[in-house]
């Protein structure tokens, strides 16, 4: 902690002065960086949303307009909503946890480990549509792979893309097994663990659930809580799989149960070419997420476990 | 430094070491070896469901378009067309692209190796006013849907006269990514604040304890930024798209989507082009991963 | 701590950071530096050969997405002919992905910078028109009178408050392919398709196959790559789903025909069979009219090419879809591309000239031939050698049966309502008048709303 330092002064600064100097010259670049790129879009996109924009004839000023006809008019907006809700409560932490115990499960030495690793990621960097009709095909529901397997279970698989109250979970399904990129990152966050203190558990004569428990887990904590806040951002603005998957083509189909609040806003966007309206509707999800994230970083405080503690 | 800290613990008393060790080496044989083998089993089951999509790719890029038109569907092709991969690669003005791919790859990762490891030193162990605000502006450009602020970006691109070059899909990338700051940021906190107050007594400024002394703490986390922005790059297809007016200057994503069309898509050509695209990233992994995943061993140690 | 990986890190790490500045000061000159310059020799060599300069000339970009190998050549050859034939103007052909090349060109627009010519979407014009994406040609029109060119449904759809913002480029049309040899063996007689929707259905019954519960092969489901919003039209006469005044008729009596016609098909069928069919040829690949599993399947006169690439010599029919009496007529949906100049777009004059060329009949009659796309050029489509073809001649007859649907401009999104209440019907989860009038309800709201 900076407060033993010997103090250094007469040179004008104070030193925690000249220690915030430095901070602030550590983030400059994404400083810098936000307000040359990201500022100017973004508040152009906030003062649009309460104008009638059309990207090309018009930006002729409606006040709450775009969120009046959003919160009291649009039934596709409260669906949109409802489905991505759905979507976060659900995907989050299971994706959260499958890459925690897939990362667990290959933190090992073993014959062909490399290889295993491999092939676990090798879905996150499948790509692009290639991928969605594959999963089309294995989810169909009488040949597909998913449920000829549950079959074998004596399980009588649903119709996956076509039942409305089964799309999103299919969806689920699909992305649970893209989650090698998680499995990445807690990999990496894995070989920060210091050996000693596994050295000091067992000689604590703790076993391996112990370990995990009370050495593994709170060391991982930093990247449980990036995957979970990330998690949740990005899950939030899930819209292709529903652009693409939609039943007979159609966007969001069957019965706009994948119509994603992102897919709405896009459809909303570049169809319509109603980008005022999108935008604003961009502005609330920002403002349930930043919500939602804020609450996730005060909670933090009680579960998250900095070895360095936080500054 | 902290060795001090640990120093008590990783040297007990040589009987508790011989006990200890007696302790491990009596356990391991059972249990140990049971562990192994179910993990290889579990392992290879749930490995061949992620092949699965794999195998279905490399099987269609060796068909031919007759045989992918087939009903029922073959799984393995009945006459292998190796030549659909010199088609692709040909047709799809391949080499080129590779080319242009790599270029934005590297940059990229150069560029955000260097940009988010220095930001993220900021916002994880230098104390000043205003970071927790910065900080959360900082997580929410992260919350608006990249499609809302693509047009006016495209307007601020082109009154810079930056469309039809590199310039918009990689210069950002030298001003830091908020996702990867964060996630370097999460790593450096675990770094003991000891060593940077070692680093700090010896004279050392932050930008010195910065490149000399967390960088290579962070290989892992570095790595798999690394990957994530390599594989990103390579996967890159709006971006490029968007802001690229001229063929030549295409990327690899672009060329494979010439296989397909609004009437018949040439599924062959495509996943040969798929394969060829998708190789290079799981060699870079494979080759790679002990970098990220085993290279730290000598340092902090893995539980083996 | 690793003393040596430390060492070669630190290098590792300089070395980096001279390449990453070299390479940005490479990436900094732009087009004419880096990878660049080395690309545009490439990209001419890529260019189907052209023999022409584009050297004190006026250079027009035209964007389409016609990059496949089948394609690519016939657009390049159109240009390239273009080029040859005059000294002011050369055309520059780029091709980018279908669909995202709109998100692109909407950008383009956006930014005052868009190209010179683009293909676009006939259904959607009106919409671009009145939104200031596509200039308005009538200065041209009116000069050189073009309009007589093109069946008057295109011409129609190109026009906003009367004036024209594009020229009709190449459509198609809805047509029933039969498969002659099933019908022989079940009995049927295969020169004479169904002429009404009943006919069809009993047709069907004796062209099924059953193993046990399950179907083996199916003689038609109106599921099969068509939709309650082709059979609708047909049923209602011509008529989409909005009538003549603008107002929607989404629960007209005709509308819930064609629900109650698809929903009794499936009921006869069973919808599970219905899907595990339509999902086992979900991928886009596999054809079940190809690969013998289904007798009667709806398609556009292009999947002609398909039936002689890979049909293995299937004896196969072509006839317009069914009436719902006699004489009610063999209405079919159609759609197409059109070529426009976008709005902001900086030689319209040169830009024009372009698009007289690409839609007159030597280059519709190419298009036509190479790609075996109906064209927009009547005389182009009557060309006795596009003629000789039966599937082309059949299709050309059925334009005069086909309806294009352009979006409203109150309510382009309205498909976006209606297909959750099909959805819902389908499912059996409401009936038909409910669902339509629920459907009919939220597309007059929204109409209302946009006004």
């Amino acid at each position: 902690m900076a407060h033993h330092q010997p103090a250094e002064a007469g040179k004008g600064w104070s030193l925690a002065g000249r220690e915030a100097l430095q901070g602030y010259l550590f983030v400059s670049p994404w400083i810098i960086g936000f307000l040359l790129f990201t500022a100017g879009p973004m508040l152009f996109s906030l003062y649009a949303s309460f104008t009638n924009y059309d990207i090309t004839s018009q930006m002729a000023w409606i006040g709450i307009h775009n969120y009046d006809t959003m919160l009291n008019h649009d039934p596709l907006f409260w669906k949109s909503l409802r489905n991505t809700l759905y979507f976060v409560v659900v995907s989050v932490p299971l994706q959260t946890a499958a890459g925690l115990v897939l990362a667990v499960i290959l933190n090992r030495k073993m014959p062909g480990i490399r290889l295993f690793r491999t092939v676990f990621y090798l879905p996150s960097i499948l790509s692009g549509v290639g991928v969605y009709v594959l999963w089309m095909m294995l989810l169909s529901p009488s040949a597909g792979l998913v449920n000829l397997t549950l079959g074998w279970f004596g399980i009588d698989g649903p119709a996956w893309l076509t039942d409305p109250a089964w799309t999103k979970n299919a969806i689920i399904l699909m992305k649970l097994w893209g989650a090698g990129s998680m499995m990445l990152l807690y990999l990496a966050s894995l070989q920060g663990v210091p050996r000693k203190l596994y050295e000091a558990a067992e000689l604590d004569g703790a076993g391996r659930l112990r370990k995990f428990w009370h050495v593994t887990l709170p060391m991982i904590t930093p990247v449980i809580f990036f995957e979970i806040v990330t998690g949740l951002i990005g899950g939030f603005q899930i819209f292709q799989e529903g652009y693409v998957m939609g039943y007979g083509n159609d966007p969001g189909a069957p019965m706009n149960s994948l119509l994603f609040y992102n897919l709405h806003m896009f459809l909303k966007a570049f169809k319509v070419f109603d980008m005022g309206y999108a935008m604003a509707m961009a502005w609330f999800l920002f403002l349930i997420v930043l919500l939602l994230t804020l609450i996730n970083l005060t909670l933090s405080r009680f579960w998250v476990h900095y070895e360095g503690g936080e500054q | 430094m902290n060795m001090t800290a640990f120093s008590k613990r990783e040297y007990p008393s040589g009987q508790a070491r011989k006990a200890a060790f007696f302790a491990l080496s009596r356990r391991k044989p059972l249990s140990d070896k049971l562990m192994t083998l179910f993990m290889l089993l579990l392992m290879t089951l749930i490995g061949v469901m992620m092949l699965v999509p794999l195998w279905w790719m490399i099987s269609t890029s060796l068909k031919s378009m007759r045989e992918i038109m087939a009903y029922p569907p073959t799984i393995v092709p009945e006459h292998v067309h190796w030549d659909n991969y010199i088609h692709a690669w040909q047709k799809g003005h391949f080499g080129r692209y590779t080319l242009n791919t790599l270029f934005l790859a590297g940059i990229g990762v150069l560029s955000h190796v260097l940009s988010n490891t220095f930001v993220a030193y900021g916002f994880a162990k230098i104390r000043f006013k205003g970071k927790k605000l910065l900080f959360s502006v900082m997580l929410g450009t992260m919350m608006i849907p990249s499609f809302v602020t693509l047009i006016p970006q495209y307007i601020l691109f082109s009154k810079l006269h930056w469309i039809n070059t590199y310039l918009p899909l990689t210069v950002p990338g030298f001003f830091g990514s908020a996702f990867q700051i964060f996630l370097v940021r999460q790593f450096f906190l675990t770094i003991p604040n000891e060593l940077i107050e070692a680093g700090k007594v010896d004279g050392a400024s932050h930008f010195r304890i910065w490149g000399q002394l967390m960088l290579p703490l962070s290989l892992p986390v570095i790595a798999t930024i690394a990957i994530m922005t390599f594989q990103g790059a390579w996967n890159d297809f709006t971006g490029p798209l968007i802001y690229i007016n001229s063929e030549s200057l295409f990327n690899l994503q672009i060329g494979l989507q010439s296989f397909k069309s609004t009437e018949t898509t040439q599924w062959h050509y495509l996943m040969a082009g798929s394969v060829i695209v998708l190789l290079p990233v799981v060699l870079l992994f494979f080759l790679f991963q002990k970098y990220f995943i085993e290279g730290m061993n000598i340092s902090s140690g893995t539980k083996g | 701590m690793p003393f040596m990986s430390l060492q070669r890190l630190k290098k590792s790490l300089q070395l980096g950071a001279v390449a990453a500045l070299v390479s940005m000061l490479a990436a900094c000159s732009g087009t004419s530096g880096g990878p660049a310059a080395a690309g545009d020799t490439a990209a001419a060599a890529a260019n189907t050969g052209s023999s022409v300069s584009p050297e004190g000339r006026v250079v027009l970009n035209y964007w389409t997405w016609w990059g496949s190998e089948t394609r690519r050549p016939i657009i390049e050859k159109l240009v390239d002919d273009f080029n040859k034939s005059q000294d002011k103007i050369y055309v520059k052909h780029t091709y980018y992905p279908y669909s995202d090349i709109f998100t692109k060109e909407l950008a383009a627009v956006s930014a005052g910078d868009p190209p010179d010519i683009m293909m676009n979407d006939i259904n959607t014009v009106q919409q671009r028109a009145s939104k200031n994406q596509a200039m308005n040609l009538s200065k041209y029109v009116e000069r050189d009178k073009v309009q007589d060119r093109f069946f008057p449904e295109l011409w129609n759809t190109v026009l906003y408050n009367g004036d024209p913002y594009a020229l009709p480029f190449n459509t198609d049309t809805r047509m029933m392919f039969y498969n002659k040899d099933d019908f022989k063996n079940a009995g049927l007689d295969p020169e004479k398709f169904p002429d009404t929707w009943d006919e069809l259905e009993q047709a069907a019954q004796k062209l099924d196959q059953k193993h046990g519960n399950t179907y083996t092969h199916i003689g038609y489901s109106p599921q099969f790559n068509s939709d309650w919003t082709l059979l609708q039209l047909n049923f209602d006469g011509g008529r989409n789903f909005f009538d003549e005044n603008g107002n929607p008729v989404v629960n007209a009596p005709a509308k819930a025909e064609a629900l109650q016609y698809i929903l009794d098909n499936a009921k006869r069928l069973g919808q599970k069979n219905i899907d595990a069919f339509k999902a086992d040829f979900g991928s886009q690949q596999a054809n079940p009219f190809l690969s013998g599993k289904v007798s009667i399947w709806t398609d556009v006169t292009n999947f002609y090419t398909q039936i002689r690439d890979y049909g293995e010599g299937i004896n196969f029919g072509v006839a317009p879809l069914p009436e719902t009496t006699e004489g009610a007529g063999h209405w079919s949906v159609g759609g197409g591309f059109v070529i426009e100049i976008p709005y902001g777009a900086k030689h319209p004059d040169e830009a024009w000239e372009f698009l007289k060329y690409m839609t007159d009949v030597e280059a519709q009659t190419y298009w036509a031939e190479k790609n075996f796309d109906n064209v927009a050029n009547v005389e182009a489509s009557n060309a006795p050698e596009l003629q000789s073809n039966l599937v082309y001649k059949a299709s050309v007859d059925n334009l005069k049966y086909t309806k294009l649907t352009p979006n409203p401009l109150n309510a382009p999104d309205y498909m976006n309502l209606i297909n959750p209440q099909r959805d819902t019907i389908m499912l059996g989860q409401t009936s038909i008048q409910d669902g339509l009038n629920k459907a009919q309800a939220d597309v007059e709201k929204l109409v209302s709303g946009s006004k």
